[in-house]
């Protein structure tokens, strides 16, 4: 038999939910650890090695040290996974990108003097992908726990995970709610990739674009609805300011 | 002189670490605390729309995100004048309740509890999950997960996402609650009461049953005379979700009793010019330095924080077990820090109580969930985290759009306590500049007491909080280290 492929989860900044819904996993995580040697995972584990085949990473980049800390575990690894809004595009952390890093270090410390301080030495807010090259992203914020065993599988057993390229309007449809456009509220919907459910449509609130900006082309099976309401992919993608901050473009690379 | 730096790893900007200063002898003089400091997230929240709060600053923290959505969201209820109808409040607090099931879960077979159901003096390696499965059982172990599921469960039905709910708005919820939807809790809600007493059965048991935890408990080193601070409802109970905040003093006696928006009145913040981090106290007796006692304005918050400001609990078995601690202390207020574990285990069986309450409450299914806002101005919304009260503030503009926010968190009002927790712990084991492993195992059990939220809890699952010591001489060259649970 192959040997199981060792993984091992990485944090830097962010707020940790997607390494608790891992950890939440409960007896699911039995069913991983059959075919993934979990080998370092510092939200349930103390144990730790450096040797590893798959790095999971969560958090964005926000310091020259947590630079290097990545390139160290990008060279180490053979494949490196980015996961969570926070790592797949920076996440609510890129807000604050719209400041100058300084600016943002008077208002949160003041005068102190934090000179040659590594801890404090912030830069602006970056995605893994803008520091190191990312091999598959697990999106969403936090991430879902079917889809991340989905692609932990795939890799594992050496697929290319299948993660829709559509957007979020298709499965909401599905689940029958009415549209959130109908109801008067804005709805980053029709240009997120789907693939959480559309939980928050379904819930009665708006898509807020947490898995990621999808290319315009995918779009075309909204096209009704985006004539509908009057609206294109650029109005859309103007509003898209809560995860998708300061992208481009697409959420990821593919 | 030395400055020993204990630092749980970096989170959200990098901080939330212990400083210990020793004097010339070698002995602890003193011990500071730095925690994550969230203006990062009143910075970005500038300028962005007053609805997006919610879900904004719910990503400070994954493991308390609920109680931030609703801080925020009862601080937009008030911002834009608007009363939500008693069904959406019933539903706010329900998810509540499925929040302090989970949290409180965790804390006690997770984090805490492994102090003292597997033992201080047990190794390392034993004080996690799986030492305390040993000592009370693996069925009780599917338990634990199974009712950990629940909490979450409950808050994912309410809330939408479970870890990051999408629910709240101001002047009430999206969404509300079907028929079936109110089985499916009400049978969980119904195990979560039974767990809950079983839990404290355990803490009896292991516990309160042995000498020796009792001794180490009631001990002067893990005493701290201070004032407390939670909210409470008209009749002074304990309440997670609303009211207003009462603060006793050192004998138990009312300090104060306010509504949150007038929190600027009441709580100061210190600064120490050597030091970024702030500490919260009581403006009207003043900041004396780290001190406990009458004459200091540190106060304590969190299930121990609750239970003191409080006179008691809203649901008959949390009250009979309140009244069963109070008495095995001799009376309140209880001071001993190491209480916080029990209190936490009263406030589980409270939330289960409650929690059934609430889905008994036939119109907790009414259609009416949403209230018409109002023209924006400034508010402020209060909840119990559960780690203590939670305190955010909006200025919004007339397009709805943040011009300031301020955010007291839990962890910081529990500041000034948790550092002295630390210097005491510290001064009983770090004698004439000798420094070894055993801090880590000292420093961790006081503060974990609280369950500070700052990575380092959430960090630890299984077993010891990830931590590097810096010892550094007098020339500030680093001359020793420990580490452990770090990967660098
Ligand atoms: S993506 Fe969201 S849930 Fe995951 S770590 Fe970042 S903020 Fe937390
Ligand atoms: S725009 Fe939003 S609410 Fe409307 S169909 Fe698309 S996802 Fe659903
Ligand atoms: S509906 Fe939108 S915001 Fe909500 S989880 Fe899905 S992608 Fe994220």
């Amino acid at each position: 038999m192959k040997t199981k492929p060792r993984v091992a989860v990485f944090d830097f900044a962010d707020c940790e939910g997607c390494e608790l819904e891992i950890a939440d996993l409960e007896e699911e995580i039995l069913e991983l650890i059959d075919i993934v040697d979990i080998v370092s995972f510092r939200e349930v584990m103390k144990e730790h090695s450096d040797t590893y085949d798959i790095a999971i990473v969560e958090g964005s980049i926000m310091r020259p040290m947590d630079e290097a800390r990545l390139r160290n575990i990008r060279s180490k690894a053979k494949i490196l996974v980015a996961m969570g809004a926070c790592a797949t595009m920076g996440g609510i952390n890129k807000i604050r990108n719209q400041w100058m890093p300084d600016d943002v270090m008077t208002a949160v410390y003041g005068d102190a003097d934090l000179e040659g301080n590594p801890l404090f030495d912030v830069f602006k807010t970056k995605a893994i992908n803008e520091v190191v090259p990312v091999n598959y992203y697990i999106h969403g914020c936090p991430i879902d726990r079917d889809e991340f065993k989905h692609v932990i599988t795939s890799i594992a057993l050496g697929k290319k995970p299948e993660i829709p390229r559509y957007p979020v309007c298709v499965e909401c449809k599905k689940n029958e709610n009415i549209c959130q456009f109908e109801l008067g509220a804005f709805c980053l919907g029709p240009i997120t990739r789907a693939g959480c459910k559309a939980i928050c449509p379904t819930h009665n609130s708006v898509c807020e674009g947490c898995r990621g900006l999808i290319k315009k082309a995918e779009t075309d099976c909204v096209k009704d609805l985006l004539e509908r309401y009057k609206l294109s992919y650029e109005d859309i993608r103007r509003r898209c300011t809560m995860y998708n901050f300061g992208r481009e473009e697409c959420g990821v690379d593919e | 002189m030395k400055t020993i730096t204990i630092d749980p790893i970096t989170r959200l900007e990098g901080h939330g670490k212990i400083s210990i200063f020793l004097n010339d002898a070698g002995d602890v003089e003193n011990a500071y605390l730095q925690i994550p400091e969230l203006r990062g997230f009143e910075r970005f929240a500038q300028g962005r729309r007053a609805e997006d709060m919610p879900q904004i600053t719910s990503r400070i923290c994954g493991v308390c995100p609920v109680a931030h959505h609703f801080a925020s969201t009862k601080a937009l209820d008030a911002a834009f004048h608007v009363d939500p109808p008693s069904a959406a409040k019933k539903l706010r607090e329900l998810l509540y309740c499925g929040y302090i099931i989970y949290d409180h879960i965790l804390h006690f077979y997770f984090l805490g509890g492994p102090d003292f159901v597997v033992g201080p003096d047990a190794p390392a390696a034993k004080r996690n999950i799986l030492g305390v499965l040993e000592k009370v059982g693996l069925d009780v172990g599917k338990d634990v997960i199974k009712h950990r599921a629940y909490g979450q469960k409950i808050t994912a039905i309410l809330g939408g996402k479970a870890t990051h709910p999408v629910c709240g708005l101001p002047g009430g919820v999206s969404k509300g609650l079907s028929k079936d939807e109110v089985i499916e809790i009400k049978d969980m809600i119904v195990s979560c009461v039974g767990f809950a007493q079983f839990t404290l059965k355990v803490f009896d048991d292991v516990v309160l049953s042995n000498k020796k935890y009792m001794e180490l408990i009631c001990s002067d080193g893990y005493s701290l005379k201070t004032y407390n601070m939670g909210l409470v409802d008209k009749h002074n109970k304990m309440n997670f979700y609303d009211g207003k905040i009462r603060v006793t003093d050192p004998d138990g006696g009312e300090f104060a009793l306010f509504d949150g928006k007038e929190y600027t009145e009441y709580i100061g913040e210190h600064v120490e010019d050597w030091t970024y981090m702030k500490y919260p106290y009581l403006k009207k007796i003043g900041w004396h330095g780290l001190h406990d006692g009458k004459n200091s304005g540190i106060y304590r918050v969190g299930p121990l924080g609750r239970l003191n400001a409080s006179d008691g609990l809203a649901t008959p078995l949390a009250e009979k077990e309140y009244k069963r601690m109070v008495e095995t202390f001799g009376g309140k207020p209880i001071h001993s820090t190491l209480a916080f574990h029990w209190a936490r285990l009263i406030e589980l069986l409270y939330a289960t109580e409650r929690a059934k309450e609430l889905i008994e409450d036939p119109k907790i299914t009414s259609t009416h969930i949403r209230n018409d806002v109002g023209a924006p101005s400034e508010g402020v919304g209060v909840v119990e985290a559960a780690r203590g009260t939670l305190i955010h503030h909006y200025t919004v503009d007339s397009h709805g759009l943040i011009k300031k926010a301020n955010l007291v968190v839990a962890t910081t009002n529990n500041a000034g306590a948790i550092t002295m927790s630390v210097r005491d712990a510290a001064k009983a084991v770090i004698k004439g500049g000798k420094v070894d492993e055993g801090i880590l195992n000292h420093v961790e059990m006081a503060f974990r007491a609280y369950d500070p939220c700052f990575g380092c809890a959430t960090h630890t699952l299984p077993g010891g909080m990830p931590m590097v010591v810096n010892i550094y001489d007098s020339k500030k060259q680093l001359y020793r280290r420990f580490s452990r649970g770090v990967d660098e």
